[in-house]
């Protein structure tokens, strides 16, 4: 395999899905931790192809770089982890089953993923980034080549936090947890039958959610449950200890866009 | 019986993706009709196959299969036929990234212009209460407030100034891809040729002043390999407005 190297933030959000996956995997890519909230993530060495990186979707997740090409998008990145391995179970075999698990992920990443993104940078993030002093600001914000994801730092900086888009964000956060104690009610262990990356992506979203609106989870038992079984597994140990802070499950950065039309 | 059932609307953006991949596959299916500028999506009958009365929906058997780029891969998962994803993990990471930009960021700002040039001005001319009624009846509060805004035109000028950039941008980044690799994300024909196929295929017509032989010769290079595909041809000629009169237009243009 060409030269390869696994650029994340703190084991949480869609760090923490694509550094469970190369756990899970057990492939031997080396992993470089870089601080989002610095704007790292814009300023990688040795990238051919940016492309992903410029215009991704979901914000300032890893970024995986093989043979000079950046690769994004946390769900993707965990196939591809699993597709390299050969398969190493992150993904059901059955074509409905992987439908399913598809539609899932998707649901996370377009409705939970944005809204869990804005509900824990306002908690966690919001006052670091105002903070940052203008020139370094600016500098930051000239390196980040997408305009929307630029937005969306500048948002945070300014407090342009709309209060409606706040209420929307944690009534899918509170649709997230149900979605999920819905799912659970059969009795299944996790979300899909067998473990998979369905539970990596919305653990790493949701986990964070847990501290941050534990009102979500109080009437849930069966996803509280299940959220303490996901953060037992092996490779979520394992990504959890890669982190530099206390509570890696309080790192946030500008995460993906709200959807803006239909 | 045929096994798979496909309800569709034209062939073009969402519904023409698992049209054109059930063709591609050579899988048999019944063809059922759902004439969006008549709200059949929302209507009682195909609401019992699709709660959330979004198009296109597929049943195989007794499954339902939704959402349009999911329905993709399932087809060429269960049914044997050439393989559209690529052999190589890197690839196939590629793959899924351009349909993700494309079923995310491109294709909203794509369907946004098309819709307050082409579904807004159409679906106006009908009875207000029989259109306010027909809104209600939208099962997904999203898809309700996108109908809302483009029934009465309602979109600012900054949205809209947004579409067009994003636009012109993914055409100059959907350039600059082909010109590295024969197809979307990888140098095999993929459900990612056949997802933003569906959503380009009229470029040259309806935005040329960012596409065109001299513009992006590269898009337009791929744009003929995809529309010679027996596969293309076939699933166009099943279209019922003049939306699929463009593909022989711009067949015309560019062979």
């Amino acid at each position: 395999m060409a030269q390869a190297v696994l650029y994340h933030g703190e084991p949480n959000g869609a760090s923490l899905t694509v550094l469970a996956a190369l756990a899970e995997s057990g492939l031997d890519i080396p992993c470089q931790p870089i601080d989002l909230l610095a704007g790292a993530r814009h300023r990688l060495p040795g990238i051919a192809e940016p492309l992903a990186i410029d215009l991704g979707i979901e914000g300032e997740g890893p970024v995986l770089v093989i043979g000079g090409e950046a690769m994004t998008e946390s769900v993707f990145l965990a196939q591809y982890l699993d597709e390299l391995a050969g398969g190493c179970g992150l993904q059901p075999d059955d074509p409905y089953a992987h439908w399913e698990m598809l539609m899932w992920c998707r649901q996370i990443t377009e409705r939970l993923s944005p809204a869990a993104a804005l509900v824990g940078n306002l908690a966690h993030s919001q006052q670091a980034i105002a903070a940052i002093a203008a020139d370094d600001f600016g500098a930051l914000t000239a390196s980040v080549v997408s305009d929307d994801l630029r937005a969306r730092w500048q948002a945070l900086h300014d407090g342009a936090i709309d209060a409606a888009q706040v209420a929307d964000s944690e009534a899918k956060v509170d649709q997230a947890a149900q979605r999920c104690e819905d799912k659970l009610t059969d009795g299944r262990a996790f979300l899909m039958g067998d473990f998979s990356i369905a539970d990596l992506v919305t653990y790493s979203w949701l986990a964070g959610m847990a501290l941050i609106r534990p009102e979500a989870f109080a009437a849930r038992p069966l996803t509280t449950a299940w959220l303490a079984r996901v953060a037992a597994r092996p490779c979520i140990v394992s990504a959890l200890a890669l982190a530099n802070t206390a509570e890696p499950l309080c790192s946030w950065a500008p995460g993906p866009e709200i959807n803006r039309w239909g | 019986m045929t096994e798979v059932t496909l309800y569709h609307w034209e062939p073009n953006a969402n519904s023409g993706k698992p049209m054109l991949a059930l063709m591609e596959k050579g899988v048999p299916f019944a063809s059922h009709y759902i004439d969006m500028l008549q709200f059949d999506q929302h209507k009682p009958e195909y609401l019992a196959i699709n709660p959330q009365g979004t198009i296109p929906a597929m049943t195989h058997g007794i499954r339902v299969l939704t959402e349009s780029t999911a329905i993709m891969e399932y087809v060429n998962a269960a049914f044997p036929g050439p393989d559209l994803m690529p052999v190589d993990a890197q690839d196939r990471w590629r793959v899924r990234w351009w349909m993700k930009f494309m079923d995310q960021w491109l294709g909203p700002s794509f369907s946004m212009i098309g819709w307050s040039v082409f579904v807004g001005p159409r679906v106006r001319e009908r009875d207000p209460e029989e259109l306010a009624a027909a809104i209600e009846r939208i099962p997904l509060p999203e898809r309700r407030a996108a109908w809302k805004k483009a029934i009465s035109g309602d979109f600012s000028a900054s949205e809209m100034a947004e579409s067009r950039r994003r636009v012109a941008l993914g055409i100059a980044k959907l350039e600059e891809e082909l010109g590295k690799r024969d197809y979307v994300g990888s140098d095999s024909y993929s459900l990612a040729d056949i997802n933003i196929f569906n959503s380009t295929y009229s470029l040259p017509l309806s935005q040329p002043d960012l596409a065109s032989k001299d513009k992006t010769p590269n898009i337009m290079r791929w744009l003929k390999r995809v529309y010679e595909r027996e596969a293309v041809g076939k699933t166009w000629a099943m279209g019922k407005t003049d939306m699929a009169a463009r593909y022989s237009l711009v067949m015309e243009g560019i062979v």
